[in-house]
């Protein structure tokens, strides 16, 4: 084995900074949660939007989608860092500046609430319209329908498809060591200044990241499954 | 005979775009009869009951339920307020309705399915709610299924279950739409059975069915409606024994050749 | 002269020149992809001895941010391997890894969805093996996969933006050196948002509109 691979997998540096790193890996959590439920309410609102009546909210909301879809995480992360401050600034008259926390949550949970917007919409609308009625000739109200009836089984039938999306979103949360959140990524390239060895500290973190990612999806995609067998035998 | 019917309709009509579906429906149904509707695909029956319940809103005419006008009092000056929704949701609650496709709630069991509406809607508390939920389940023979996810359920045994869900609102009448359309013929018997008992148990009841058999001899009166109005109404023995028009002799020779 | 003028339409040769690099990366790096993503995914399913190693990789690049495996690529492989050599061709070897990982499942999911009535169909005729796959078989899958393909490209174009931090001179960095020029941020930042929306925007479109082309010529509902 040639000494560069030696080194590039040799965990003894990596597990010397374990603290920092696990701390940095911590941030990319807080980061994802807070992303995910940004993302979430959004989404749905945004989906709303789109199976509603009314052609101008349905505009609208399609708007939401094919803007947020389409954008690339990080010009998103860049964009709502350094300009939207300025815009709110303008707006109210005063300075003002988000944390790169701030930022990176906005970011990454707008960009998600479209993905998420387009998975609610085909949840919603693959609910039967016959279970509305069953809903309404018992007297339920439409809030009460929605909550009750629709959303239960959208979250169920999405289930699949948001895992992904979540997947995706706890990826992008990387990159948010770009604007100086602390994160795992962030640690890594703080630690290869000081020691200057890229090969072990790079390979540690893209192995905990697989590791993570392969070993939480997995669970989760397993435990979802065992849930919607119960109703969709 | 009462003097207030439990359902009277009064000349509904109903129209989706340029297609007039109702073209001026009117008859009541008494306290503790059963009406059986017939009629050809296609004629308005289901539209009729989904009126009935606003769960289409007819463009004219109106349904009373216990004497309560469902779409509003008129005013003073003749005009018809329409009533809020909230207004209709009450009133849905004294007609039970259940569908051809049965329209069960999948995420829901058997029982969550049935208690919902008393939950939710009636607010009753949940103690009271499971053990109406377990009369209903047991008058359609389905006390042992609670638990089960209706997934696992045949179409016959989700249709009872539909049933109990419609009878756990104490409806004042139930509306039946093609309630045993979409089953395999071997699993007819057990709906029919139990809406027969229904009907002896003194259930004001509209039906509309193709099972001629149930609306012969189950039924107090039998319309049969044709193009979006009534063709021929009558005890079933009239209906099925000499029919006065044409087209019902047609339609009922054809159903039981 | 409005903002606009100034710092978008007067630096609009800089942004192009970035924008053409960001097509050329994102070109190569999709064509890496589908070679990368069909051998991957016929390793996977025919060379059974190194099934075990074609699972590895594809789920490795699929598990992995493009983040973090582009920085991987970029300092770790040159000292691992003494390649690549320059920031651009870490830059499409990333892009070009992870979506070889995600094409790879794409084709095993297709490959898997056609009846085997039609291969057998196929035999039954004379063809070889090799003959059916190429014949029947892949055609019939890059049918029903091109929805994706396409999907997957706009996932390059997305994570493209990211070459621009390992100093690929891409339509993000020649962003990036105007804002550092003149600290305004917020007509250059929108501009290029704006362009990396439309692009995506438009190859998505185009690209569901090409597939759904091909379907209807076979008689198959769009997509
Ligand atoms: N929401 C709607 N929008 C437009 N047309 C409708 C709608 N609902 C029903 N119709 C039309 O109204 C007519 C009557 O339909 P309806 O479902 O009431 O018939 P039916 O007598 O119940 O028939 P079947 O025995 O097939 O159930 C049909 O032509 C149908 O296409
Ligand atoms: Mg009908």
């Amino acid at each position: 084995m040639s000494e560069a691979l030696i080194d590039a997998l040799n965990p003894a540096l990596f597990w010397e900074y374990r603290l920092v790193l696990l701390r940095g890996l911590a941030f990319n959590a807080y980061v994802f949660f807070a992303a995910a439920t940004v993302a979430l309410v959004v989404g749905l609102a945004a989906a709303l939007l789109r199976v509603n009546r009314a052609w101008p909210f349905r505009m609208l909301g399609t708007l939401h989608v094919e803007v947020f879809r389409n954008a690339p995480d990080y010009i998103m992360v860049i964009w709502v860092h350094f300009v939207l401050p300025l815009l709110l600034g303008k707006l109210i008259g005063q300075r003002i500046e988000f944390s790169p926390f701030v930022s990176a949550v906005i970011a990454l949970g707008f960009v998600y609430s479209g993905y998420f917007a387009e998975t609610f919409r085909a949840g919603i609308q693959s609910i039967p319209q016959g279970h509305l009625d069953a809903g309404r000739a018992c007297g339920m109200g439409e809030t009460a329908i929605l909550w009750r009836i629709v959303l239960p089984q959208v979250v169920r039938r999405m289930l699949p498809e948001a895992v992904n999306q979540f997947v995706s979103l706890f990826k992008a949360t990387t990159i948010v060591s770009l604007i100086a959140v602390p994160d795992l990524m962030y640690q890594v390239s703080m630690v290869t200044q000081q020691e200057m060895r890229p090969l072990p500290l790079y390979t540690g973190a893209a192995v905990t990241y697989f590791v993570v990612i392969y070993v939480v999806a997995g669970s989760v995609r397993g435990l979802s499954e065992r849930w919607r067998n119960k109703i969709y035998a | 005979m009462d003097a207030v019917p439990a359902i009277r309709v009064v000349d509904l009509r109903k129209s989706f775009g340029a297609l007039e579906v109702l073209r001026g429906v009117s008859f009541d149904v008494h306290r503790g009869s059963v009406v059986s509707m017939i009629g050809a695909s296609g004629s308005g029956k289901s539209t009729l009951l989904r009126c009935i319940n606003r769960l289409e809103r007819p463009s004219a005419g109106e349904v009373f339920i216990d004497g309560e006008p469902m779409g509003g009092p008129v005013t003073a000056s003749g005009e018809r307020k329409e009533r809020p929704l909230k207004d209709i949701n009450r009133m849905r609650r004294d007609l039970g309705m259940v569908f051809q496709q049965f329209n069960l709630w999948p995420h829901m069991t058997v029982i969550g399915n049935v208690i919902e509406a008393p939950l939710r809607v009636r607010r009753m508390s949940r103690k009271d709610a499971i053990q109406l939920a377990e009369e209903c389940l047991a008058r359609v023979h389905l006390s042992e299924k609670g638990k089960e996810y209706p997934a696992r359920l045949s179409g016959g045994q989700m249709q009872r279950v539909a049933i109990a869900r419609a009878l756990a609102m104490q409806p004042k009448a139930m509306l039946f739409d093609e309630p045993t359309s979409s089953l395999d013929p071997e699993l007819t018997d057990e709906v029919l059975t139990v809406m027969r008992e229904l009907a002896a148990d003194g259930t004001t009841m509209i039906v509309v069915t193709h099972e001629m058999a149930f609306a012969r001899d189950a039924s107090d009166r039998v319309l049969f409606l044709h193009n979006g109005q009534i063709e021929e109404e009558g005890p079933p023995d009239q209906v099925f024994g000499q029919p006065r028009s044409e087209r019902c002799r047609q339609f009922l020779s054809k159903k039981l050749q | 002269m409005s903002n606009w003028e100034r710092l978008v339409w007067n630096q609009r040769g800089l942004l192009l020149q970035g924008l053409a690099v960001t097509v050329e990366i994102c070109a190569i790096a999709f064509a890496m992809a589908i070679v990368g993503g069909l051998v991957l995914c016929l390793v996977r399913l025919h060379v059974r001895p190194l099934r075990p190693a074609a699972i590895a990789l594809i789920e490795f690049f699929r598990a992995t941010p493009i983040f973090v495996q582009l920085m991987w690529v970029n300092y770790v492989w040159p000292e691992l391997f003494g390649w690549p050599n320059s920031f651009f061709t870490s830059g499409w070897v990333a892009l070009g890894l992870q979506s070889s990982g995600y094409l790879a499942e794409t084709f095993r999911a297709g490959i898997e969805a056609v009846p085997k009535g039609h291969r057998e169909a196929g035999y039954s005729v004379g063809m070889s093996p090799f003959q059916v796959y190429r014949r029947i078989v892949l055609p019939e899958t890059l049918l029903t996969v091109a929805p994706s393909i396409v999907n997957q490209f706009t996932v390059i174009v997305k994570s493209s933006t990211l070459v621009s931090v390992i100093t690929v001179p891409d339509l993000m960095l020649q962003a990036m050196k105007l804002v550092n020029i003149w600290y305004e941020p917020i007509e250059v930042l929108t501009a290029t948002a704006a362009i990396y929306i439309g692009v995506v925007f438009l190859v998505s479109t185009a690209g569901k509109a090409l597939a759904d082309f091909q379907r209807r010529r076979f008689g198959l509902n769009a997509t």
